[in-house]
């Protein structure tokens, strides 16, 4: 176990390094090696300013943390909830986020336009919030929380959807950009408001990692061994939340990855949170790195959202692992 | 309170309100619509004095089909649902979940992209998607082999699904009017319905009925779970199975006739649940009535509501589902 | 030494040119400044193109959904076939634009303000609500774009002369027009949609001198711009004369053929259903755009009597 993680840990980080040197270079305009190193270390020489400092390099910084916190959120909440269809979207993180920006948009288009990502991280946890107040009107199962998440969530986006076709056609093109998961615009703006937040809440919740494989272990166990179950459910629920709603804010609705990261790691080494965690983080910043590279070089000039890609590359990979591993491995 | 008396009573209740709901609902359904000189009187004179008239044949060539195709819909995708829960045994688990759904709008897309791929209409297309998708999750869930498995099927229908539909939003990326006409078809689309597409509907709903029956006990079996219902002598595996080519039929049918209406699915079996109870000897037909009434009160409003603008028929069954569905879940006792 | 001074010489002008004539041009987000004269003009909607092809400016970039025929031959004749495309007008390429070393982007309001401060970031760019207005808004549009790329004359002089052109079109139409309702509406594979009087084509059509039958009732107004349809509706809105611009063939409005109630329609039982270019109807938005319409209208009436 241990040597097939070192294995996995190491190959992923490999391929995430690998990936994120592709997606410095890869883009819709071609740039010769010697002008990205000149742009990047700042040498003598041609350089491509804009271009690599200012968006592709912001860009994969950022695909990199969301795709990691994104990974981890979804980890975190498939394990709390014990329900392996559980992601970020059961807690009504990207239907909050979605419902805020496009009444956002509504009511106050001029503001809205430009402070989405504000915006939607407020809609996100707001609703996020109000799910874990009513699971904590009384004693509530696992289960029954994922119940209520997706009763709430499917409320929002019953709104989503009543905005979407009574308003003009066009009135939503900016929101549904976003709403399909894109790092297009994105620069050092949006990294440095969210990169310090998501890397101090992944570090915390890597370290809180072994209480998961307890709270795994459920409920009644984890209370014979000394814990307060209910509390380290809410203070890790509220991490995942945070995780996922700084991430969405950012980058908008990017499926996929926190679904199915745990589940690729899971497959990779097992169920321990202590090993897993990690290796889903790494497992979702590779899905967006090359989601978000790929989107740029497949059709140039025209931009595929990286929302769309993770589905692409995920979906047969995940079923790939699927298929070859045991179906004994889930619990 | 003591349970035996007042179980019955109750039930009842809930059946008449059912019941009140669905007659409601449907003439709602066949007196709204575009034009304002069909109403009330002429769905009467269709009854009992049927003519030639411009109303009479806008309601009986236009607004009747939409109104059972609506009940027959709903019926469909909440048996649908409902064989989708038992056998996984997961509340959350919904026709959408076997990429059914999405591969229908994967066939339909690829339809409109390259019109002469295949010769095929683009509902015709749209049946070839969903049933390639249904096979392929099949495929992954081990159904081929025998070994039906039901996480494999959850997890695996799930990634299919994405998969299509990421294909199909691709797709939009290069061509804005392809998502004009696929998103107003992912958020159900009836207004086009006529009679033919009706009796295929209902053909569909009374088979799905009647299998779902057959298949009650079964799922009652299930729920005790796969290793208890091994030892009551009925195969877990076969019901899988079983269950999963029912769901897969009456989803796909619904989805080639109406585009996704993918809340129905999920949320009817649990309202019938709440009301009628665990046994499936019960629950098919309360189903059935559940996911009837409101997909008929969803579609008189969808036309009513914003009139003279229609709001897609999707739009509304969410719109008043899932509130209703947040408030069952939450005022409901946890039944363990 | 001779090379250096006119170097200098060439950087003073320069400066001199940004400091003396640089525009201060007030947009829909704030105020942008635009050196004089700007050579290098990206656009990212297509309304813009008829701006520039107005007064004889070729943009060096184009948000043409990467469909280089969706710009029609009645601007590529003008501003050439130089441009570079910079992708979709939703999500165009960044790095393409920057690669380009534009001295002006003009970005639409509705798709690119939350991208405003990082176009900005590679040249001035102003933005402009093309695709939610109706056809005076657009003409009015054309003054800004006139004064932004330094063409505020020749600009002034072009939108007089279709505002002639336009009093003419209404001067043989109207009089016939003021006889009928007409309702124009685009058609795909899966749906109809009508453009209400408040859209582009509606405002047109309202100039012309056309009744619109899409009146919602009980003093209800549309707010919405394009409105799907179904059979039934538009037996309700009944006009006299149908436009359809169709964006496949067939239509989901030709599978109506052979139902009563689309027989029934007046435009139908009297023949007057017309097919135009859904592209140069729905899409452009211009002053070219709107001669465009103009001339299918008048070829359309003077068929009717």
């Amino acid at each position: 176990m241990s040597l097939r993680f070192g294995i996995t840990l190491t190959a992923l980080t490999l391929l995430c390094i690998l990936a994120s040197v592709w997606s410095i270079s890869a883009g819709a305009v071609q740039i010769s090696t010697a002008e990205i190193i000149n742009t990047l270390f700042n040498l003598d020489g041609p350089k491509q300013e804009y271009i690599i400092n200012r968006s592709r390099l912001p860009r994969t910084l950022l695909a990199l943390v969301t795709g990691g916190a994104l990974a981890l959120s979804g980890a975190i909440i498939q394990a709390l909830l014990r329900n392996p269809l559980a992601s970020p979207k059961i807690i009504g993180i990207n239907s909050g986020a979605a419902l805020a920006v496009l009444l956002g948009t509504l009511f106050f288009p001029d503001i809205a336009l430009r402070w989405l990502p504000v915006i939607a991280a407020i809609g996100a946890i707001a609703v996020a919030v109000f799910i874990f107040a009513l699971a904590e009107l009384r004693p509530i199962s696992p289960a029954r929380l994922a119940l209520v998440g997706i009763a709430v969530g499917f409320t929002c986006d019953a709104g989503v959807d009543y905005i979407l076709v009574t308003a003009s056609t066009y009135e939503f093109s900016a929101p549904l950009v976003w709403l399909t998961g894109s790092l297009w615009a994105r620069g050092w703006s949006h990294l440095n408001a969210v990169w310090p937040a998501l890397i101090a809440l992944s570090a915390l919740c890597l370290l809180l990692s072994f209480r998961l494989d307890l709270i795994r272990l459920g409920a009644a166990q984890a209370t014979g061994l000394g814990m307060n179950v209910r509390l380290e459910r809410l203070i890790l629920l509220g991490l995942a939340t945070l995780l996922a709603a700084l991430s969405v804010s950012v980058v908008g609705v990017l499926g996929f990855v926190g679904l199915m990261s745990p589940h690729i790691a899971r497959k990779l080494v097992g169920g321990v949170h202590r090993g897993m965690l990690p290796v889903a983080m790494l497992t979702g910043m590779l899905l967006v790195v090359l989601a978000d590279a790929t989107g740029r070089v497949i059709l140039p000039p025209i931009e595929v959202s990286a929302g769309i890609l993770t589905a692409i590359f995920g979906a047969p990979f995940f079923i790939f692992i699927l298929l070859t591993s045991r179906s004994e491995d889930e619990t | 309170m003591t349970g035996t008396k007042t179980r019955p009573s109750r039930k009842s209740i809930v059946i008449l309100l059912l019941l009140l709901a669905l007659i409601a609902g449907g003439i709602f359904s066949a007196i709204t619509g575009g034009r304002s000189d069909t109403g009330i009187t002429q769905l009467w004179g269709v009854i009992f004095t049927p003519d030639s008239s411009l109303p009479q044949s806008v309601l009986r060539d236009i607004r009747l089909p939409r109104t059972f195709s609506a009940a027959l819909l709903g019926v469909n995708l909440g048996l649908a649902g409902l064989a989708l829960q038992a056998i996984t045994r997961n509340p959350l688990a919904s026709p959408a979940i076997l990429g059914i759904n999405q591969g229908a709008a994967l066939g339909l897309t690829l339809s409109l992209i390259i019109p002469g791929l295949t010769g095929l209409s683009p509902d015709a297309m749209a049946v070839a998607g969903a049933m390639a998708a249904g096979v392929l999750t099949f495929a992954i869930a081990g159904g081929l082999r025998g070994k039906m498995d039901s996480m494999r099927l959850i997890l695996g229908g799930v990634a299919v699904g994405a998969f299509a539909y990421a294909i199909v939003r691709f797709s939009f990326t290069l061509d804005d009017e392809l998502a004009r006409s696929v998103v107003r078809w992912t958020v159900g689309d009836i207004g086009y319905i006529r009679w033919p597409q009706t009796r295929w509907l209902a053909i569909w709903a009374l088979a799905g009925l009647l299998c779902s029956f057959v298949l009650a006990q079964r799922f009652n079996l299930m729920a005790l779970g796969q290793a208890s219902a091994q030892g009551l002598g009925s195969d877990p595996r076969i019901t899988l199975l079983l269950g999963t080519i029912l769901a897969a039929a009456l989803a796909g049918i619904s989805v080639s006739v109406a585009g996704p209406i993918a809340f129905v699915g999920l949320v009817v079996p649990h309202i019938a649940r709440i009301g009628f109870g665990a046994d499936h000897r019960i629950l098919v037909p309360a189903t059935a009535l559940t996911g009837a009434a409101l997909m008929l009160l969803a579609d008189g409003l969808s036309k009513w509501l914003s009139a003279p603008v229609e709001t897609p028929i999707g739009v509304i069954a969410a719109l008043i589902g899932a509130p209703w569905f947040l408030w069952l879940t939450l005022s409901t006792k946890e039944s363990r | 030494m001779n090379w250096l001074l006119r170097a200098l010489g060439a950087t003073a002008i320069m400066a001199f040119a940004t400091v003396t004539n640089a525009g201060e041009i007030s947009h829909e987000l704030g105020t942008t400044t635009v050196p004089d004269a700007p050579k290098r003009i990206v656009v990212l909607e297509f309304s813009f193109i008829d701006a520039l092809a107005s007064v004889g400016v070729s943009p060096v970039g184009i948000a043409d959904d990467k469909k280089r025929d969706r710009i029609i031959p009645a601007y590529t004749d003008i501003i050439g076939t130089d441009w570079v495309s910079v992708g979709t007008r939703k999500t165009p390429s960044l790095e393409v634009i920057a690669s380009l070393k534009p001295d002006l982007i003009i970005a639409d309001k509705k798709r690119h303000s939350a991208a405003y401060e990082t176009l900005s970031e590679i040249a001035p760019t102003i933005v402009l609500d093309s695709l939610a207005g109706d056809y005076h808004a657009s003409v009015a549009q054309m003054g800004v774009i006139g004064q932004a790329i330094g063409k505020s004359a020749e600009m002034e002089t072009r939108v007089a002369a279709h505002k002639a052109t336009m009093a003419d079109y209404i001067a043989k139409i109207g009089p016939k027009a003021a006889n009928y309702s007409a309702q124009f509406g685009v058609t795909n594979a899966k749906g109809l949609w009508l453009h209400s009087p408040i859209s582009y084509n509606g405002s047109l059509l309202k100039m012309f001198g056309f009744a619109s039958n899409m009146k919602p009732k009980e003093g209800g107004v549309y707010e919405k711009t394009y409105v799907p349809t179904t059979l039934e509706q538009l037996s309700e809105v009944n006009p006299d004369i149908l436009i359809f611009g169709e964006y496949v063939d067939p239509s989901h409005v030709d599978s109506w053929a052979n139902e009563a109630l689309y027989k029934g329609l007046a435009a139908v039982q009297y023949g007057q259903v017309f097919n135009v270019t859904a592209h140069n109807w729905s899409r452009l938005r211009g002053m070219l755009a709107a001669e465009m319409t103009a001339k299918d209208l008048l070829e359309i009436m003077s068929g009717l009597d």
